[in-house]
């Protein structure tokens, strides 16, 4: 019998030791109590100055104890849920738990028939949705951009409006502000029931981004306000330039970042103790030639993999970025750079890994791309899945089965593990020569694109409820009226 | 009677390699003939699973159970073919050649054939020319199949070919080869009928050639 | 020529702001004239180090501060200049649109056109139309620069366009755009005079702009 067995705790990427963890700890407390970030939004102040918070003009220093508060009311571990009940697309955060998808707002995409780069509209949006729902291994969806035809102050209700019937994955959904994103909420709580049936079981989250450095916009904190009273789960990230708008060093802008998305923390906690809080940011180095924010540097891997660690030290969720690329097309760079910011992702262990599909440093959204990174997922999960020991696996007596000469290929054993220990990719060719001669020699970018269009052509997801079908269609109406009349 | 039949197929693409044995002795005391569980049974069990092994739904250890199953029947209705003067789909000599003791593709290569409701002999691994020629005139096979893994040892199947033309009974077989390092090209050169680049397509292949010579 | 020039063109390649006020004094004192020290140190050295960003020798850290150095000799130079515009070539007024706080991109523009001889007049950030306009009839420059970092807030660009041409004040400055976003095809749908890509870009556009006006 095994006693006092110990077990490695898994396949991880961890780049900081405790002590180091406890300094970059102490320096966000140290950013948020003795320099504090502005807050460009009255009511927010009110509520963090009556929780305890110190508040001169627009500057907010929130006090250690404060943070500390919200850190222990903030979950670890809760469940996003599919909105038709199935739960192989239900999110379970939690540790050790790694999702992918794809990310928010690019002005482009590239076309899936004509492969040329183009303004993104709101078919796309169906088109991504489509594709998402039936990748193996994306878990939620978001939109990979921003739909130029419909009128501006709607493009991000029209998103969710076409993204939700198109995919039981849960959503990541932006908007403006309160108006759009109360569209956005009414649409999923009449899927799920209502107010009080979406509560037990959500069935999206929100996303905010407010402005490096320390400056908490009026839209990011309203949007977080808006989705604390409506118990939205909700992430709250900059997006940070190292160099630019954070300090160029790894550890600085982890300790800056954190720091931003804290305040959101502080303040979600305060309105609604326990609403699940993901924590950012998308942290990347600004390219001192090309004057970018880089999608497929190193340091971006390497800065997320130690802000990971430091939510993770906090018992916080984070929102990872992975599967993106500074490459313009779908080439051997944008696999490169894509495949290796996956698999670092997923050996750090981010909870929503996002931005897989971005190209262009982020400009051009692009489906083929998140469709080549599904298999650079699967390959990487399998490997953070890692060695299991047991007497079993162990096989010793399966080799004294088989002996010197013979061969496995019939063996009980082979048969029991050979689907589950062997990881079968959907894109990357195995064929000999000859078979991948005879099929027109196709590449890699030729597998991509054909699996595309045969899931666009063949997948059919699950559909909303008839009544989530009407509600959709009445919302938009009120929402098209409402920006009409508007000055 | 078809019943059991399907049953039979069914059970050949799920690999119950006990039922198989057991649905043979029952379909032949029921009244099928020996040729009826073969061709009505458990090929077309075997061919689906060939089918589903292209496509990438089946994967090698399934097959292989599925051809020990399709075998396990085959114990039982041979004897009746036999002692009826029914033909086999033809007899395979199989090897891995000289210097070469790889043999786990040319054992696939076997079980495939098998399947395919080839006869087969299986001579090992590391085998002379000699042992090939000697093989030819006695099992009196309708293919001779060469296996090696070695760039190095690729060699040994043009001597193999040598010896065959040397005894006079190249003329009798046709002669396939397969392996890792093998192509095309090789085949061609060294003036063998076919060559396969894998196990299923060996067994294909196998059948094709048969077809081709009578 | 002048070992004071070099060193004064060395001085802007490497950023040495404190250093680059005594090699000017230093020059003026061994007599050269303003226009020379304008000509053959500072702006040779400006253009050495547009060349170096463009082979990625140098770095947009490093330009700003060669930037930064060039502006300093220039204000110094600037009572001493006849001709005005050898120093000053024109005035940009520069900012963030409406519904916009992104400003790094925006300050990089401003800098890289002070080296490039510009008085900026940064407005900031969430800006409305009629802060332009009011801008414009206030310090009269050459140029009009917005900034965006949104697709969203990109529309704010067209929106003050039009409120420069209502308040019939378009004909007297040229408009420039720019941010991530934004690409030469959308500047031409709104009607502006020019885009750059990047900040150094835009800087050299401005000055085209004003050389042709």
């Amino acid at each position: 019998m095994r006693t006092n067995y110990r077990v490695n705790a898994g396949v991880r990427f961890e780049v900081f030791s405790r002590d180091q963890l406890e300094e970059l700890f102490n320096g966000v407390l140290h950013v948020m109590d003795k320099i504090g970030l502005d807050v460009h939004h009255e009511e927010a102040r009110n509520i963090l100055a009556d929780a305890g918070a110190h508040v001169e003009d627009k500057r907010v220093r929130i006090p250690t104890h404060l943070v500390k508060r919200a850190l222990a009311t903030a979950p670890r571990s809760f469940t996003i849920y599919a909105r038709d009940g199935n739960p192989a697309h239900d999110i379970q955060i939690g540790p050790g738990r790694a999702h992918f998808g794809p990310g928010p707002t690019p002005p482009n995409f590239i076309d899936v028939e004509t492969l040329e780069r183009r303004p993104y509209v709101r078919d796309d949006a169906r088109i991504v949705a489509t594709v998402v729902d039936a990748l193996p291994n994306i878990d939620f969806c978001e939109s990979l951009g921003t739909i130029s035809d419909v009128p501006t102050d709607l493009a991000a209700a029209y998103e969710f409006a076409t993204m939700f019937p198109r995919t039981t994955k849960p959503i990541v959904a932006w908007s403006f502000g309160w108006d759009d994103s109360n569209d956005i909420h009414q649409i999923a709580i009449t899927e799920a029931g209502g107010q009080e049936a979406f509560e037990r079981r959500p069935n999206y989250i929100h996303y905010c981004e407010p402005l490096s450095p320390l400056v908490s916009t009026f839209e990011a904190v309203d949007k977080v306000i808006f989705a604390a009273r409506h118990a939205v789960p909700v992430i709250f990230t900059t997006c940070a330039l190292a160099g630019g708008t954070a300090p160029v060093t790894p550890a600085g802008i982890i300790i800056q970042t954190t720091a931003e998305s804290f305040m959101g923390l502080v303040l979600s906690q305060i309105i609604r103790p326990g609403l699940p809080f993901f924590t950012g940011g998308v942290l990347s180095v600004m390219d001192m030639s090309a004057m970018i924010l880089s999608y497929g540097a190193p340091e971006l891997s390497l800065m997320m993999a130690g802000v990971t660690e430091l939510a993770h030290y906090c018992g916080l969720p984070l929102w990872q970025t992975g599967g993106c690329t500074d490459s313009k097309c779908l080439d051997e760079q944008a696999s490169l750079e894509g495949s290796l910011s996956v698999f670092f992702s997923a050996l750090s262990g981010g909870d929503l890994c996002h931005d897989v599909g971005y190209t262009e440093s982020g400009m051009t959204g692009s489906i083929l791309q998140t469709v080549m990174m599904d298999d650079a997922i699967g390959y990487s999960r399998r490997i953070t899945r890692g060695i299991e020991v047991t007497p079993d696996t162990l096989a010793v007596d399966v080799i004294r089965d088989v002996g010197p000469d013979g061969h496995y290929l019939y063996h009980d054993h082979t048969m029991q593990h050979f689907k589950t220990e062997f990881w079968y990719p959907n894109l990357c060719d195995r064929h000999n020569y000859e078979e991948w001669a005879a099929e027109g020699k196709q590449t890699m970018r030729a597998r991509v694109i054909d699996r595309t269009r045969e899931i666009l052509a063949t997948h059919n997801p699950s559909p909303v409820r008839p009544e989530t079908a009407e509600a959709i269609t009445a919302i938009m109406a009120a929402a098209e009226n409402r920006v009409k009349n508007k000055p | 009677m078809s019943e059991i039949l399907k049953r039979m197929s069914s059970a050949v693409i799920q690999g119950q390699r006990d039922d198989t044995r057991q649905m043979a002795r029952d379909a032949i005391e029921g009244g099928c003939s020996a040729e009826e569980v073969l061709y009505q049974g458990l090929m077309p069990g075997m061919d689906h699973v060939s089918g589903e092994f292209k496509a990438g739904r089946m994967f090698v250890p399934e097959v292989m159970r599925s051809a020990r199953a399709m075998l396990n029947a085959m114990e039982v209705i041979k004897p009746i073919m036999v002692k009826n003067g029914i033909r086999m789909a033809g007899k395979v000599v199989l090897g891995t050649v000289q210097g070469d003791l790889h043999d786990i593709g040319k054992n696939l290569v076997g079980m495939m054939c098998e399947g395919a409701g080839f006869e087969i002999h299986d001579l090992g691994a590391d085998v002379a020319p000699g042992q090939f020629v000697e093989a030819v005139k006695a099992f009196q096979p309708d293919i001779v199949g060469m296996s090696a893994l070695l760039t190095t040892t690729m060699r040994a199947m043009e001597g193999t070919v040598q010896a065959l033309v040397e005894a006079g009974v190249r003329d009798r077989v046709k002669v396939m080869i397969g392996g890792a390092p093998v192509t095309q090209a090789f085949a061609d050169r060294i003036g063998v009928d076919g060559y396969a680049p894998d196990a299923a397509a060996a067994a294909d292949k196998a059948k094709h050639l048969i077809a081709a010579s009578r | 020529m002048s070992q004071t020039l070099e060193q004064i063109t060395t001085g802007v390649i490497e950023g040495n702001i404190q250093g680059i006020r005594q090699l000017i004094q230093k020059a003026l004192e061994e007599g050269l004239k303003a226009e020379e020290i304008l000509q053959n140190g500072l702006i040779v050295g400006m253009n050495e180090v547009g060349k170096r960003f463009k082979v990625a020798q140098m770095f947009i850290p490093e330009v700003l501060r060669a930037a930064k150095t060039m502006h300093a000799g220039q204000e110094l130079l600037h009572p001493l200049v006849t001709d005005a515009r050898a120093v000053r070539v024109g005035t940009i007024v520069i900012g963030t649109v409406q519904g916009d706080m992104h400003d790094i991109g925006k300050n990089l523009v401003g800098m890289m056109c002070e080296g490039a001889g510009f008085e900026v007049i940064d407005l900031g950030f969430d800006l409305s139309p009629e802060t332009f306009t009011e801008a414009i009839k206030v310090h009269q420059p050459d140029i009009v620069g917005m900034s965006a970092l949104l697709t969203t807030t990109m529309r704010s660009m067209g929106h003050t366009l039009k409120a420069i041409t209502e308040a019939g004040l378009r004909e007297k400055v040229k408009v420039m755009v720019g941010g991530a976003p934004v690409d030469a095809e959308f500047a031409a749908r709104i009607g502006a005079d020019g885009y750059g890509h990047n900040a150094v870009v835009g800087a050299e556009l401005a000055r085209k702009l004003v050389e042709a006006a």
